[in-house]
């Protein structure tokens, strides 16, 4: 499903040049729950920001479901991405205008579903999250848990083919993680292609591969 | 996904009610003003688009040049009329028109008192005209035959108002009689309608012209000669299509080539005879228009440019407080991306945001404009009742205006809040990260900053264009004119022998009562907008002098009722007749004589053949308003050219002494009609427009200073909003309250000192051609500056310390711990 070649990336500094990533080289297969490992500035939410299509390397090779990322425009980028890809972000980020339902509904609306599939679609998620009672509230009265499984819900309402996580459970509750965590891990148990990043060894264990990254470079990549 | 917006925009709006209010009350105040200009700039450039034949209507008018310059005139010596109307085959139509402002008397059929009597109102004017006329201007007729309406002598068209106040029914009226300025007896041959309001042909009556060749002396109608001349005798004519225009001129150039040579006149003059459009009419100050309100396109510019400067102003506000708020909306753009929006998408929705509040500012607009147009009448001549919000034409404007401002003040903060990047936007410590120094963030920052400059560069030239035109105006007032203008009452009489011969009688009533000090008899005020010009020499014996000299007909009395005074000499002695004359200092000064002693008792020519003795030389003063310089004059007594009266009056119970000048004039000519006024309000008239135009500074100058300091308002909520935290550190550190608002006062006051610096130099440039139009005119000095800088400066302080004062009193506790 994935598959990077030589991925770099590099911040110029006037003539000096600071790498964040280099000669990244690994595959995701479809149906994976990949964890990125690593300390803090060693790379990793940008290489997930890369798979995410938000940024760009500056060289190497990404082709995603055999498609060359790399030679694609913004507006092409853009495409493959609101219709293949779901996030999953540490602060939830929801729109704090807009309360709980209309929050799931947004990808839908950029996708152009009919309104009442849109409703259905919805329901679904509230119903599986178990939120149905909350769909009038505000992101500002429900706690980072509950936020975080709108966070989630959101993400997966258009059902992408890809789940990006970064740190997911970075700002909650061990319990709330945990909960955050058994979810990501009947996601997949789905089918879905779930990639995360954390820093946390016990919640990298829910999932089926380990890559760990230090200084921009591939460290070790195993199966669990 | 519009309904989603919808109600992202309705949040967000809500959630920023301060910065909501100040961007739709400032949006609000900019349309309503553009609205309000919208309404004069409409109503003057519809000015006599009435007229069917709109773009075939010429009027003949004459260039005038010579040594000491040019002139335009609208008058038509007789025979220029007559050659004019023979020589040009593109005329389809010719007439002759002379204005008046007669007064009009229903007689009693028994020979009693008139049953009737009527001033004609002042906005509107009565014509001289000849049949061709009504095809001219294609004028139907609600009664009466249009071809034989105007034939003959002692003919008159009524408007339908007219009919009614007289007769009381338009059908009523015809056939009737009306006596026109009690000496001419009128029948009442047609009807017409009513002129409307925007037209500079705001018909009271129209007159056969036959009835003024009939009454010529009594009209002072002029001698059939080429060198007589009065801007009120003109004429129009109707080309046989619009695209003659340059072929007709052509022929009217060479109209009295030969004629006008042969009357002499002064040294190296040329009179060249022009058509005038009549779309030309309503706009060129240069020529004479009866109503007087001539607007210059240049004026109407000036004004919506002025508009525009005001609305442009209330979107700078709304571009830097959504770019200032922009941080806090970087996570919904973060987001929106990641979900796949498309930077086009997001633009819209940005759009879409700044349309809502636009349509909000635009009700709340047109609410205050509505409310304001009564005020209209400080600035223009357009009525108040004139259709405005009902007229399709207006929201036409309106929508044009809201997409205009839509685009305007949404485009550059779209722009910059969907340009944000969903990495950085996302990160965690967005705020910090954007505010602290991010390159899109300076460049933002330049932006709010020159924006801030501008709006207070216009508002201080606003300020300054205030001051200079206040302080003209009271310089006008204050100023010496070299008579007395205050508490003399006058009016204007017939000058037939019937009226004449009562006037002793009048004048001996008038000097009994209480409150009348003197009376005087005059052909024209010291003050007014005539002129009458003569050729002259001196001595008596030798050539006319190298230019013409002014006169008025005065008697003894005018001396002491508008208190003028001599420098040599006596005034004139009580005489009927022209036997001695008062001279100014501008004449002698123009002659080269310095000592006014030295002309007392010698005789100078006037015309070519009348010599007169020289009594005394009288002190100068402005025979017109201050726009024009002083012109040499004579004053000599002549009863057959008195037409006013002016009376100079005790001050106290102003009300009860006019009453009984009416009262006695009333007694006196029972069949006339009396119409009298202050003097002093005659001379404020002649300075309308730059009241007006005081008053458009003021108005508008204050609406722009509102604006500026609501965006400032909002600027420094923000800038108190965003240093929460180091303003709580310095407070813990030890700060004073009054450094802290200091500190946050001194980024503001700086951009407004850059402004003054910028506003200055255009005020400045502006006001002195302003300036220059008047003759005398007070100096823009440092201190018009100093004061305007001042003012904008302290106001500008006055908006920023609310808020600072706020944020420095805040507890510093509470700022640090919520980190």
């Amino acid at each position: 499903m994935i598959i990077l070649k030589d991925i770099e990336r590099y911040y110029s500094n006037g003539a000096q040049r600071t790498w964040v990533l280099r000669k990244i080289n690994f595959t995701v297969k479809k149906g994976e729950f990949v964890t990125i490992m690593g300390p803090s500035g060693s790379g990793k939410s940008t290489l997930l920001n890369i798979i995410g299509m938000l940024d760009k390397p500056d060289s190497g090779e990404y082709f995603f479901l055999d498609e060359p990322v790399h030679n694609f425009n913004e507006k092409r980028r853009t495409e493959l991405h609101k219709h293949t890809i779901g996030f999953v972000f540490q602060a939830y980020h929801l729109i704090d205008e807009l309360n709980v339902y209309e929050n799931i509904e947004m990808p839908l609306l950029y996708r152009g579903v009919s309104k009442s599939e849109r409703q259905s679609m919805v329901a679904d998620m509230l119903d599986r999250f178990n939120i149905v009672g909350k769909k009038d509230l505000f992101p500002s009265q429900l706690s980072g848990g509950q936020q975080q499984l709108v966070g989630i819900a959101r993400a997966i309402v258009a059902k992408p083919k890809l789940l990006l996580a970064d740190e997911p459970t970075g700002n909650l509750h061990t319990s709330q993680g945990e909960m955050t965590m058994d979810l990501l891990r009947t996601l997949h148990g789905e089918g879905m292609t779930v990639i995360q990043v954390t820093h946390n060894e016990k919640f990298a264990a829910y999932g089926t591969r380990v890559i760990q990254i230090e200084d921009g470079f591939v460290r070790s990549d195993s199966n669990v | 996904m519009f309904q989603n917006n919808l109600k992202i925009v309705w949040r967000t709006l809500r959630k920023n009610s301060t910065y909501s209010l100040i961007n739709v009350v400032g949006l609000a105040i900019g349309m309503a003003a553009v609205l309000l200009i919208y309404r004069i700039v409409d109503f003057e450039l519809g000015f006599n688009k009435n007229f069917e034949n709109y773009d075939r209507i010429v009027r003949v008018v004459r260039h005038d040049r010579n040594a000491e310059g040019e002139n335009w005139t609208t008058c038509m010596p007789l025979p220029a009329a007559n050659a004019v109307e023979q020589a040009v085959p593109q005329f389809e139509e010719f007439s002759r028109s002379r204005d008046a402002w007669p007064t009009l008397t229903v007689p009693d059929p028994n020979g009693g008192a008139p049953l009737k009597k009527f001033n004609q109102p002042d906005d509107m004017v009565s014509f001289f005209v000849e049949p061709a006329y009504l095809k001219i201007f294609k004028l139907k007729l609600l009664e009466g035959d249009p071809n034989t309406a105007l034939r003959d002598n002692g003919s008159v068209i009524l408007t339908k108002k007219w009919a009614e106040k007289c007769f009381g029914d338009a059908h009523a009226a015809m056939s009737q009689t009306v006596i026109m300025d009690n000496l001419v007896t009128l029948t009442v041959r047609g009807v017409m309608a009513e002129m409307p309001a925007n037209c500079d042909f705001p018909i009271g009556c129209l007159i056969s012209y036959a009835t003024l060749e009939a009454n010529s002396r009594n009209y002072f109608y002029g001698e059939d000669n080429w060198g007589a001349c009065s801007s009120n005798n003109q004429a129009f004519a109707l080309l046989k299509s619009a695209d003659q225009l340059t072929a007709a001129n052509e022929v009217v150039r060479t109209v009295g080539e030969k004629e006008y040579k042969m009357e002499g006149g002064l040294e190296n003059e040329q009179k060249v005879h022009e058509l005038q459009p009549l779309s030309d009419l309503h706009y060129n100050a240069e020529l004479y228009n009866p109503t007087g309100r001539i607007v210059t396109k240049n004026r109407l510019r000036i004004l919506s440019f002025i508009g525009l400067l005001v609305l442009a102003m209330a979107c700078f506000n709304f571009i830097n407080l959504s770019t200032a708020q922009a941080t806090q909306r970087a996570k919904e753009v973060g987001v929106r991306k990641t979900l796949g929006v498309s930077k086009g998408q997001l633009i819209g929705q940005f759009m879409g945001e700044t349309a809502t509040v636009t349509v909000i500012s635009v009700l709340l607009g047109l609410t205050l404009a509505v409310l304001c147009l009564p005020l209209l009448k400080l600035i223009s001549d357009v009525p108040a009742d004139a259709p405005f919000v009902m007229l399709l034409q207006t929201w036409g404007f309106i929508a044009a205006m809201a997409v205009a401002v839509t685009l305007l003040a949404g485009f550059y903060p779209s722009i910059v809040l969907a340009g944000f990047d969903p990495i950085e936007a996302l990160k965690t410590n967005t705020m910090s990260r954007l505010t602290a120094g991010s390159f899109l963030m300076k460049k933002q920052g330049l932006v709010r900053e020159g924006l801030v400059v501008l709006q207070f560069a216009i508002a201080s030239a606003f300020i300054v264009g205030t001051i200079v035109t206040l302080s003209q105006l009271e310089y006008i007032r204050q100023k010496d004119l070299g008579f007395d203008k205050n508490l003399v009452y006058s009016f204007n009489f017939n000058s037939d022998s019937a009226s004449m011969a009562k006037m002793p009688v009048l004048r001996q009533q008038l000097l009994q009562l209480p409150a009348v000090e003197s009376v005087s008899l005059c052909s024209d005020q010291p003050s007014s907008g005539n002129t009458w010009a003569n050729n002259f020499a001196f001595p008596a014996s030798g050539e006319d002098a190298p230019f013409n000299v002014s006169l008025k007909y005065a008697d003894a009395s005018y001396q002491k009722t508008y208190g003028l005074r001599l420098v040599a000499g006596k005034w004139l002695e009580p005489s009927d007749t022209l036997k001695e004359v008062v001279v100014n200092q501008t004449l002698l000064r123009k002659l080269g004589i310095s000592n006014p002693d030295e002309v007392v008792g010698q005789e100078l020519r006037i015309g070519s053949r009348r010599k007169v003795r020289i009594s005394g030389v009288v002190e100068d003063f402005h025979s017109h308003s201050i726009h024009q310089p002083l012109e040499p004059m004579l004053i000599g007594s002549r009863k057959i050219y008195y037409n006013w009266a002016g009376i100079k009056i005790k001050p106290d119970n102003l009300a009860a002494t006019t009453a009984a000048i009416q009262k006695a004039y009333d007694e006196v000519y029972p069949e006339q009609v009396f119409s009298g006024s202050f003097f002093d309000e005659t001379i404020a008239q002649f300075y309308e427009d730059e009241k007006r135009f005081s008053n458009t500074c003021k108005g508008f100058g204050l609406l722009a200073v509102f604006i500026a300091c609501l965006g400032l308002f909002g600027l420094s909520i923000h800038a108190a909003s965003r240093r929460t935290k180091e303003i709580g550190v310095r407070k813990v550190l030890g700060a004073s309250i009054s450094s802290i608002t200091g500190l946050l006062a001194r980024d503001f006051l700086k951009l407004v000192l850059i402004s003054l610096v910028v506003g200055f130099p255009i005020a400045w440039y502006f006001m002195d051609k302003w300036l220059a139009d008047f003759t005398f005119h007070v100096d823009m000095n440092w201190a018009v500056f100093a004061i305007a800088g001042f003012a904008a400066m302290a106001v500008a302080f006055l908006t920023i310390s609310f808020q600072s004062v706020k944020a420095a009193l805040a507890n510093p506790v509470k700022s640090l711990r919520s980190e």
